[in-house]
């Protein structure tokens, strides 16, 4: 397959509409006093919470400057996304420093907590319990200095068994009803539309706090399994919208277009980057007053999630797999070379560094790497390797 | 220059660098790292093995966090005794010693129960963490019941002694000034100091006196020309001239973090946040000052 059909099926395949229709631009905007200046920022409503809120919040976990917390609560933002696992409860206790003195009803607290579970299966062992459950709520609200959170999410989950775990489920609806929580909620970073799916059926949870990314293989399925969510009133929550999630391309050049690409879809109510520092949270503001994506921010897409799916994701999985010992990750990385970055020097040079066997997979009657992301590791290999019969003086 | 000078410089140069080596010289040992095997307990399964690409698939969002901290490569075993008794030993690989202790400094609470375990351990229900040189080694337990304790530091004890030297905390939290400071509430800030890209890394402890809290802050730089630049770039962002910056002290009102103190000499920033009164400034900026010619 050349580079041309790659990318075209890289996008089609994908099994959705890359970009949906340009949102109704009239949409509801609040204008707020901001750092002493007025700002306008779009808002929607977080399912049916009714809570209004900006489109654009902040994830506080990779942070524990209080005063970033503190900026972005005076520059419009209002709600603060954590959980009692980030800095083991310390970053609770930094946001309870900060919210201090604060009108209850000037911001939203989201916390979370989850429970022993099998890291293999991502289901829950038997010191998973309701009671257990509901001591994480108590140290949570300890932590923060509060009376309530408005999201108590059930953290973490992968499997559609754990988001129908009854202990917990108990636990939930006992922690809304005893008003330690306004409302309750479920997190996933992986396998998220079964557990979209499940935490509709499952009729508790008011909140899905969701990994959707425009670098998602999957991103159809995700978008599908939200919009039912939404449909059924619950609030969409987006994460991971510009780092990725898991195996994917850790930083993306332009992170105004990424959060973009997530708030065009109408489901999504809200957004909690995890910003660091000043400068990235301006950039997330500046989403907040306008999220409609411009023609070359469309463009740093397509071209980003175009070159992702030709990346080896370097999880290094396939080492051992392979008969001949081949270096895969360094093939692929080649294959990256030639196609992604139209390099030929180099992937030529990494060819024949490479000291490769004459014959590269013509041998085997069937390939037996199972690439973790599912390429086609030996059509690729065979792909490549051809560069080797290239004179040097042709490509250079 | 003379080639011949050169050639020597040269070679004395690349033999310092392979006999002395690098600080954490002792992380070499990884490659040949086992997990101890401990009596009455079998490993359960097979060893994990997480890189920077794959620590989500173990903590998820958490992993981010680690990354900023120059995570290496983490593994993972779980041990299991007759009685179905469960220990899962995590050994995270960071860059360096500093970085290693900057993620556990992240996770320590000031009040925890402290141990003499690597260069410093605690524990608590179920959990004891240490760490020890560039790993930062974190055990939990399950159904362990009144033994747990007594199971979780035989773990430590063991893990500590396959990983090598115990290592040390980052000698240069000695030059806090000690009036004042919150025992163990040293932190390494690993990237984006304050809130700033340009600001890079910094060491930070927290301070209470007749009531005020405040904070004093240690930038290390490479050395004084990147200190110099940090000054500058500081400078220009709280809108005062970067021009003809010089060893000294400065005091910046930043929009964002209030006024700040600092001063700049040699390779290190050192300063103070959160705390209004000008005669205690100046002495706890005079305090760090005198801390650091005594390491010196």
């Amino acid at each position: 397959m050349g580079r041309r059909d790659f990318m075209r099926s890289t996008l089609a395949g994908f099994g959705g509409f890359f970009f949906l229709p340009q949102i109704d631009m009239k949409q509801e905007m609040k204008v707020v006093e901001a750092r002493g200046k007025e700002k306008k920022f779009v808002y929607r409503t977080l399912g049916k919470t009714g809570i209004k809120l900006p489109v654009i919040n902040m994830g506080v976990m990779n942070t524990n400057n209080p005063s970033l917390v503190r900026v972005a609560l005076d520059s419009g933002m209002v709600m603060l996304d954590t959980a009692q696992t980030y800095q083991r409860g310390q970053n609770e206790g930094m946001i309870g420093e900060v919210l201090k003195g604060r009108p209850r009803d000037a911001f939203v607290l989201a916390t979370k907590a989850r429970l022993p579970s099998d890291q293999k299966t991502g289901l829950y062992t038997e010191e998973a319990t309701e009671d257990a459950f509901l001591k994480k709520v108590d140290v949570s609200l300890k932590n923060l200095g509060l009376e309530y959170v408005d999201i108590y999410y059930h953290h973490n989950v992968s499997k559609r068994e754990s988001a129908l775990y009854e202990p917990i489920l108990k636990a939930l609806e006992k922690i809304k009803k005893e008003g330690k929580a306004r409302f309750v909620g479920i997190t996933t970073h992986i396998n998220e539309p079964e557990v979209i799916h499940a935490a509709v059926d499952s009729k508790v949870y008011d909140v899905i706090l969701t990994s959707y990314n425009f670098q998602q293989k999957h991103y159809a399925e995700v978008r599908k399994g939200i919009a039912r969510a939404a449909q059924a009133g619950l609030g969409i929550v987006g994460m991971k919208a510009i780092r990725g999630a898991w195996r994917q391309t850790p930083t993306v050049n332009n992170a105004a277009a990424a959060l973009k690409w997530v708030l065009q879809d109408p489901n999504v109510s809200v957004i909690v980057p995890g910003f660091t520092t000043f400068e990235e949270m301006d950039i997330d503001l500046s989403v907040g007053e306008n999220p409609m994506l411009t023609d070359p921010e469309k463009k740093d897409l397509e071209k980003v999630a175009s070159i992702s799916g030709l990346y080896c994701q370097g999880c290094r999985k396939c080492l051992g797999q392979c008969p001949e010992h081949l270096p895969i990750p360094d093939l692929m990385r080649a294959y990256m070379y030639t196609y992604g970055y139209r390099n030929l020097a180099h992937a030529q040079d990494l060819i024949l560094s490479l000291n490769l066997p004459t014959r590269v997979c013509e041998d085997c009657s069937q390939c037996q790497v199972k690439c973790s992301i599912g390429f086609n590791v030996s059509r690729k290999i065979r792909d490549v390797a051809r560069l080797r019969e290239v004179p040097t003086e042709f490509i250079a | 220059m003379d080639r011949k000078y050169l050639i020597v410089c040269l070679l004395f140069v690349s033999l310092m660098a392979e006999t002395s080596g690098p600080l954490w010289s002792f992380g070499s040992n990884w490659e040949t790292f086992v997990f101890p095997d401990v009596g009455g307990w079998k490993q359960m399964g097979e060893i994990q093995t997480f890189t920077p690409k794959t620590l989500y698939e173990y903590i998820n969002g958490a992993a981010d966090l680690y990354l900023m901290y120059d995570f290496q490569e983490l593994k993972v075993a779980e041990y299991q005794n007759g009685k179905k008794v469960s220990v899962t030993v995590d050994v995270y690989r960071h860059k360096t010693p500093i970085h290693a202790f900057g993620i556990y400094s992240q996770e320590r609470l000031p009040d925890a129960n402290f141990l003499d375990i690597g260069a410093q351990g605690y524990i608590e229900a179920n959990v004891l963490n240490f760490v020890a040189g560039p790993y930062y080694v974190k055990l939990n337990s399950f159904n362990t019941g009144p033994d747990d304790r007594e199971i979780l530091i035989a773990f430590a004890k063991k893990v500590s002694e396959t990983l090598g030297e115990r290592g040390a905390l980052p000698s240069v939290l000695s030059s806090f000034p000690e009036e004042g400071k919150k025992k163990n509430s040293e932190k390494f800030i690993a990237i984006k100091f304050l809130g700033y890209a340009f600001l890079h890394s910094a060491f930070t402890a927290d301070y209470e006196l007749s009531g005020t809290k405040f904070k004093l802050f240690l930038i290390e730089g490479v050395e004084g020309r990147d200190c110099k630049v940090m000054i500058q770039k500081y400078l220009q962002q709280t809108g005062n001239s970067e021009k003809g910056v010089v060893e000294g002290r400065y005091t910046l009102s930043d929009p964002y973090n209030g006024k700040i103190d600092l001063h700049w000499k040699g390779k290190y920033i050192w300063g103070i946040l959160n705390l209004n009164d000008p005669s205690l400034r100046s002495k706890y900026l005079k305090l760090f000052k005198e801390g650091l010619q005594k390491r010196k």
